[in-house]
């Protein structure tokens, strides 16, 4: 499976080829910041699967974990194109927003369900985790 | 009635005196690429209304309408801040993810589920458009 993909403006554009590893819908305050008020939705991809060309700027910040995960974006439109974490080295959170439709990634949980405002609609037929989802790494 | 608000990252900081015009989830395709895959959660405010601090950077589209809707984001995070359609510059359509927390916007209506995602859920009580709804009553005089 292969997937293309491109910002908003066509700044940046993206081929993967290779499957998701896993895609999640994130609620937390920070992906409502960064998506408009909703979930940011994330297909997860190894790292060496995804080439990006054109130019990135990146931001970061501290996660509520400890670990400070940052986010890659177009500076010419704003479009938030992927983020990486410390917590998962190798792989890449690409935002399925810039990724060409159709294509066949559905979040298959939600996440930091806690955070979502009152009016969060969330599909029932999703696993849904209060907050982060286990992470083999995680010592809590 | 009063919103504050920031950007990701604190560079921009917003300030909202009013009531909004209208508030609507918006699921267009542009939408959709700047939300993560998720529709965009608009605030539409009288635009005199909003003020805003630091510095923001702007890209546009041309609507199918063929209004050019410009939207403004921080140059230093990425974060969505407002849009602007060339039809109503009167109006600032601000996304609640600035917006600070507890507030009390939610959206209204559903707009341009033709665009949405097989996967999306909708509040069944809100109001849907397929495409573009008509645009709100602009904010009375006086």
């Amino acid at each position: 499976m292969g997937y293309t993909g491109r910002c908003l403006c066509g700044a940046v554009t993206l081929r993967i080829d290779g499957d998701a590893v896993g895609a999640a819908q994130c609620w937390c305050r920070q992906c409502q910041i960064s998506a408009g008020g909703g979930p940011a939705n994330n297909a997860i991809f190894m790292t060496d699967v995804v080439r990006i060309e054109g130019q990135l700027a990146t931001t970061g910040w501290q996660a509520a974990s400890g670990t400070h995960p940052t986010l890659d974006f177009c500076p010419a439109c704003g479009t938030h194109v992927c983020g990486r974490s410390p917590s998962g080295p190798g792989m890449m959170a690409v935002r399925i927003g810039v990724i060409d439709q159709p294509h066949d990634l559905v979040p298959q949980m939600a996440i930091w369900i806690e955070e979502a405002p009152a009016w969060a609609v969330i599909d029932p037929a999703l696993p849904r985790m209060t907050r982060q989802t286990p992470d083999p790494e995680d010592k809590q | 009635m009063t919103y504050t608000g920031r950007c990701a990252c604190g560079t921009v900081t917003l300030r909202i005196a009013a009531k909004p015009l209208a508030t609507r989830q918006c699921w267009c395709r542009q939408c959709q690429t700047i939300a993560a895959g998720s529709a965009t959660n608009n605030a539409i405010f009288p635009a005199e209304a909003v003020q805003i601090d630091g510095s923001l950077a702007a890209a546009s589209w041309t609507a199918a309408s063929g209004n050019v809707l410009t939207f403004h984001y921080c140059p230093a995070c990425g974060s969505q801040v407002y849009g602007q359609s060339s039809a109503r510059p009167t109006m600032k359509t601000v996304r609640f993810g600035v917006i600070d927390q507890p507030h009390d916007l939610a959206p209204q209506a559903v707009i341009w589920t033709d665009d949405a995602p097989p996967w999306a859920v909708f509040d069944p009580a809100l109001e849907r458009f397929a495409r573009q709804p008509p645009a709100p009553a602009p904010a009375k005089q006086g």
